[in-house]
């Protein structure tokens, strides 16, 4: 017919087209190439430059004193792949690296969603993950060979909040008897809540808000009328940045009173960007639990310098995530000083093998860094800070908390600050 | 369920409820008189937003004054395009019968040009601005707050209504636009140059945003993303209010912000948007004219 | 062309370039993987190829009857959280959930179609955005259905099982390049033989004027639901297929507003009603995101929908029948197609 003619053509054309993307050389150096998978850009972006920094800080300072050794001073070159916050691009970003840049290990991604999605990857092209940041209890419960997470589990994070609270119920007999739930709705903000309610249950509280919002909410004012509405003793939420600022502007527009605090995970919470952008009165005695001990500059003067360098290259200090990015490729470091090769099987065997209790990998305040056969370290721990007056003072585990720090609790309502 | 907190909720939904309905506002302007369905209302917003975060940011100019700059901007945005790219699709109607279809898809390749651009130009993440009175808020009693911009931003858009309704029902333009929606080729035969009229409507229509864009900047924050939610929830408006109706807009727009407000309450909050959904179909199907709309 | 002037079809006489032509390039797109063994390269091919499949399963329905759906994205969606969720909590191979999601998807298809047919234009577009969303929305603050974990905005991944062929999961790319293509051929397969059927010849009417079809005793409402049905099917599975290939399914990516204005995107500009338009669009358009991205090292997110923006809008104005226009120009067709006449391109 005539317009067989037509097609077949145009299929010509079409698949001769299909040909047309080209494929990109990839070029041996004589370096050791470590691919990183970051949140660079989306509501995860603060967090994951911030590891970014962290691993170039700790590169620059690995290089500067002649590199790894057992790999006759080979430099480490970092790769960045940004995931924007999306679990399937930083799932192809992960693919193009290792294919593409022949990376024999990687680092990242942050956020628990990424982090589950992009370790999967490299379990299937056998590649070594060495997670940053991300909680999510099941990165290591899934029989993988190839993921190691020197931090928190999740389950750790919601521990060491209720555990932070029976502390301070111990010391002054008062404590709340209902908690309030609202996370953010991905992976990591519904793990936690899952924590969250079997412990809470399990030490007898009452949960009067359970509730989880969808990526990109911008107004709280719902939300924050079922809080008043329900009234919990204590709140816990999990929140990146962006919503972060927002709930936080709008409780203290609202005068939101929650008698025993308001308790954040971390994210928002622990990035210098929030602080900047919400009034300082509104996170009067927020309790913060994170990874990282955020006075550790006063408690380990060496990190000062790697402060300083952060300073210089963000414009604010060590932060947590810049700590994790920056104990991560001083563990790889360490991993690969061990292995002595570039193949990824023995580089498995010396991140198995692992077995760090001293020097920068440390910095996260840990003491041991080591992998047990689901590739989690048992080792890792977080802690809990108060902000008294616009500085943020740790006050768990107590013996963490500094001479003079006297934490408030309850928290006094707005009408009596 | 308390019926303070209920209360509380439909003050909150009618403060919103303002501010939607005079974000949609441009839109039943543009359907009305061009029946052209703007897909890019939401980008024009968004670009509204844009322009008194950055005034702002890089000048420190107060966004209430940024208006004499935004309003301006997008109105020559929104007759620029129309007069380059919609106006095309006119002149081919003569030709033609012309696939209404069209059109949509036009202005929804410009709303994805335009978002995307942005989004390359600023990245996706969310900004917004601090005022210093951003933070105080008007209370009634000793539990409902309104915070201070909000209010401004609904006592605003009910004054722009009330401006737009007097604009076009007393003024020389005003009654050619009204004539041009009425009746194209009558309207060409009284003299009113219709391709002129349209230009000026789109315009019109886009410089509404960029007030509205003012108000709402001090207390919402922006990213290229949010184009796309703010366009269709415009269109939910103007059906539910009525095509052609700007008073039904704002009726709209507050049923809508009570709807959700109400209903955040009892399901998970960020699934309230579901009843907006519901409501549009439902008057879709039974009352297609909308609560005050002409019939069509 | 007839030889007499007259507008009646006359059969062209039989010319066998074409079909050399087409094996050729049949030959082409199946000896790919074969060739190149880059798996990156091959990952790029399939996704164009998918995107390929569902802009010609949205044209069966939109292409055809004149109505722009774009809510597409809900049925792709249903596919592949039906099948995934079938497979995780009940083990159901994938092969055997596809097709049951397509059920579903079918179902909701048509009682979703069934009144919104009535609206015209705009009116319709707007519907099929309002179902969407409420799916959407409502899937994304979800956490658990009737037991069933659906885990709302967090998105499913489905587990990793290794190569096992019967449970639709291959450690290579090259299985997934070839269902595809089956997939893909599969629909325009369809679509040839819809427009040649009664099916066809009937909603040709309706899409003329529906009131006059009425008017001669067409039951449109039977004939555009069948469309709408067949459409539905065949999109749900390609929602299977992404759960497969990509592994984790979400929300707003696989229920979401962006993929049915991609998909009628690549329908609309490759041309609409037209057996090889979508997919024309879809070869044309889907390299571009990933070229930029693998060339910018993604510096400039967002550049390739700029891109598509950009089409999209130089199509409306210069090529409203799509692309596929000037390529049957260049082959001396007439440019549109005359009463009666079948069309393959």
């Amino acid at each position: 017919m005539r317009g067989q003619r037509g097609i077949l053509i145009a299929l010509a054309v079409l698949a001769i087209a299909a040909w047309c993307p080209a494929a990109l050389a990839g070029e041996k150096v004589a370096e050791v190439k470590v691919g990183s998978v970051l949140s660079l850009s989306g509501g995860a972006a603060n967090q994951g430059i911030q590891t970014k920094t962290g691993a170039i800080v700790a590169a620059e300072e690995i290089n500067a004193k002649g590199g790894i050794p057992a790999l006759g001073g080979a430099k480490i070159t970092l790769i960045f792949g940004d995931s924007q916050s999306k679990p399937d691009v930083g799932a192809s970003e992960t693919e193009r690296i290792i294919q593409r840049e022949s990376v024999p290990v990687m680092m990242g991604a942050y956020q628990s969603a990424v982090t589950t999605v992009t370790t999967e990857v490299a379990e299937r092209y056998k590649t070594p993950w060495l997670v940053t940041g991300s909680v999510a209890d099941i990165i290591t419960e899934r029989g993988f060979k190839y993921t190691f997470r020197p931090n928190n589990k999740a389950v750790y994070d919601a521990n060491e909040q209720l555990q932070a609270i029976k502390t301070l119920t111990q010391e002054t007999g008062k404590g709340p008897k209902s908690i309030g739930i609202l996370v953010e709705g991905s992976d990591w903000g519904k793990s936690h809540a899952t924590n969250l309610r079997k412990l809470a249950k399990d030490l007898g509280y009452e949960i009067v808000l359970d509730e989880a919002y969808s990526p990109g909410t911008v107004d709280f004012s719902a939300q924050i009328l079922k809080i008043k509405s329900r009234k919990p003793e204590a709140m816990v939420i999990a929140m990146y940045t962006p919503d972060h600022i927002v709930f936080t502007k709008q409780s203290y527009e609202g005068r939101l009173d929650v008698p025993f605090g308001i308790h954040s995970v971390g994210a928002g919470s622990e990035d210098p960007n929030f602080y900047k952008a919400v009034p300082p009165e509104s996170v009067n005695y927020m309790f913060v639990q994170e990874d990282f001990q955020i006075d550790i500059t006063e408690v380990a003067p060496w990190t000062q310098a790697v402060d300083k360098r952060f300073n210089e290259m963000l414009g604010y200090g060590l932060t947590a995530y810049g700590a994790q990015g920056y104990s991560a490729v001083y563990t790889i470091y360490d991993v690969l000083q061990r292995a002595g090769s570039l193949d990824k099987e023995k580089i498995r065997e010396a991140f198995v093998k692992t077995n760090i209790t001293s020097g920068p990998a440390l910095i996260m305040g840990w003491q041991k860094i080591s992998f047990d056969k689901d590739g989690q370290n048992l080792d890792a721990h977080g802690c809990v800070s108060q902000n008294l007056k616009g500085k943020r003072s740790t006050i768990w585990p107590v013996a963490n908390r500094g001479q003079n720090i006297k934490p408030v609790w309850p928290i006094p309502a707005w009408k009596d600050r | 369920m308390d019926p303070v907190i209920l209360g509380i909720a439909v003050v909150n939904g009618i403060v919103l409820g303002g501010l939607y309905g005079a974000i949609a506002v441009g839109l039943s302007l543009i359907f009305g008189v061009m029946r052209v369905i703007n897909f890019a209302h939401g980008s024009f917003l968004m670009i509204g937003l844009f322009i008194p975060y950055w005034l702002w940011l890089l000048f420190r100019i107060d966004p209430y004054l940024s208006m004499l700059v935004t309003a301006p901007a997008l109105f020559g945005l929104g007759y620029l395009i129309q007069a380059t790219l919609i106006a095309p699709l006119y002149r081919r109607e003569r030709a033609m019968v012309l696939e209404p279809l069209s059109v949509l898809m036009l202005t929804a390749g410009v709303g994805l040009i335009i978002d995307n651009l942005t989004f390359m130009a600023f990245g996706p993440d969310f900004r917004g601005i601090t005022l210093d009175f951003a933070s105080k808020a008007l209370w009634i009693g000793d539990i409902l707050n309104i915070n201070y911009t909000r209010l401004i931003a609904f006592l605003s858009s009910i004054a722009i209504t009330v401006a737009l309704s007097l604009f076009l029902g007393r003024t020389d333009l005003g009654r050619a636009i009204r004539s041009t929606a009425q009746n194209r080729d009558a309207a060409s035969l009284c003299g009113i140059n219709v391709m002129r009229i349209y230009n000026v409507t789109f315009g019109l229509g886009c410089a509404v945003l960029g007030v509205v864009g003012c108000l709402m900047i001090p207390f919402y924050l922006v990213s290229p993303s949010i184009g796309l939610a703010f366009g269709v929830r415009s269109f939910i408006t103007v059906v539910l209010g009525g095509i052609g109706s700007i008073p039904g807009c704002i009726l709209g727009g507050l049923i809508l912000g009570v709807v959700e407000s109400v209903a955040a309450q009892f399901v998970t909050a960020t699934s309230a948007s579901i009843f907006s959904f519901v409501i549009f179909i439902l008057v879709l199907f039974f009352r297609p004219t909308g609560l005050m709309g002409m019939k069509v | 062309m007839g030889g007499d002037g007259t507008m009646a079809s006359q059969p062209a006489p039989r010319n066998q370039t074409p079909a050399i032509v087409g094996a050729i390039a049949l030959g082409i797109l199946l000896l790919l993987p074969l060739a190149v063994k880059d798996e990156y390269y091959l990952h790029v091919c399939i996704g164009m190829m998918y995107f390929a499949y569902m802009a010609s399963a949205w044209n069966i329905v939109c292409g055809y009857t004149g109505q722009l759906s774009l809510g597409h994205s809900a049925l792709c969606g249903i596919g592949g959280y039906i099948s995934t969720l079938l497979f995780i909590n009940a083990g159901v191979s994938p092969w055997i959930g596809m097709l049951i999601g397509g059920v579903g998807a079918t179902g909701v298809g048509v009682l979703v179609g069934w009144p919104c047919f009535r609206l015209r234009g705009p009116y319709f577009a707007l519907t099929t955005i309002a179902f969407a969303e409420i799916l959407r929305i409502w899937t994304e603050n979800t956490e658990e259905f009737l037991g069933i974990q659906l885990r709302g905005a967090q998105g499913i991944s489905v587990p990793l099982r290794g190569e096992r062929p019967w449970l639709f999961q291959f450690d290579g790319k090259a299985p997934y390049y070839y269902i595809i293509l089956g997939m893909l051929l599969a629909v325009m397969a369809v679509t040839w033989w819809m427009e040649r059927s009664r099916l066809g010849f009937y909603l040709k009417a309706i899409r003329g004027d529906q009131d006059a079809a009425e008017a001669l005793g067409i039951n449109s409402t039977r004939y555009l639901l069948s469309a709408m049905a067949l459409s539905s099917f065949l999109t749900a599975l390609g929602g299977s297929f992404y759960a497969q290939f990509f592994r984790y399914i979400n929300p707003e990516r696989n229920m979401g507003l962006d993929l049915s204005i991609e998909l009628a995107l690549m329908g609309i500009v490759g041309g609409q009603g037209t057996v090889l338009g979508p997919v024309l669009g879809a070869f044309l358009l889907t390299p571009a995101g990933e070229i930029t991205r693998a060339t910018l090292g993604g510096k400039f997110p967002g550049l390739h929908l700029v891109i598509y923006g950009l089409v999209l809008v130089l199509a409306m104005l210069f090529l409203p029948r799509g692309l596929i226009q000037p390529i049957r120009r260049l082959l001396g067709r007439r440019a549109a197609p005359a009463e009666g006449e079948a069309d393959l391109a």
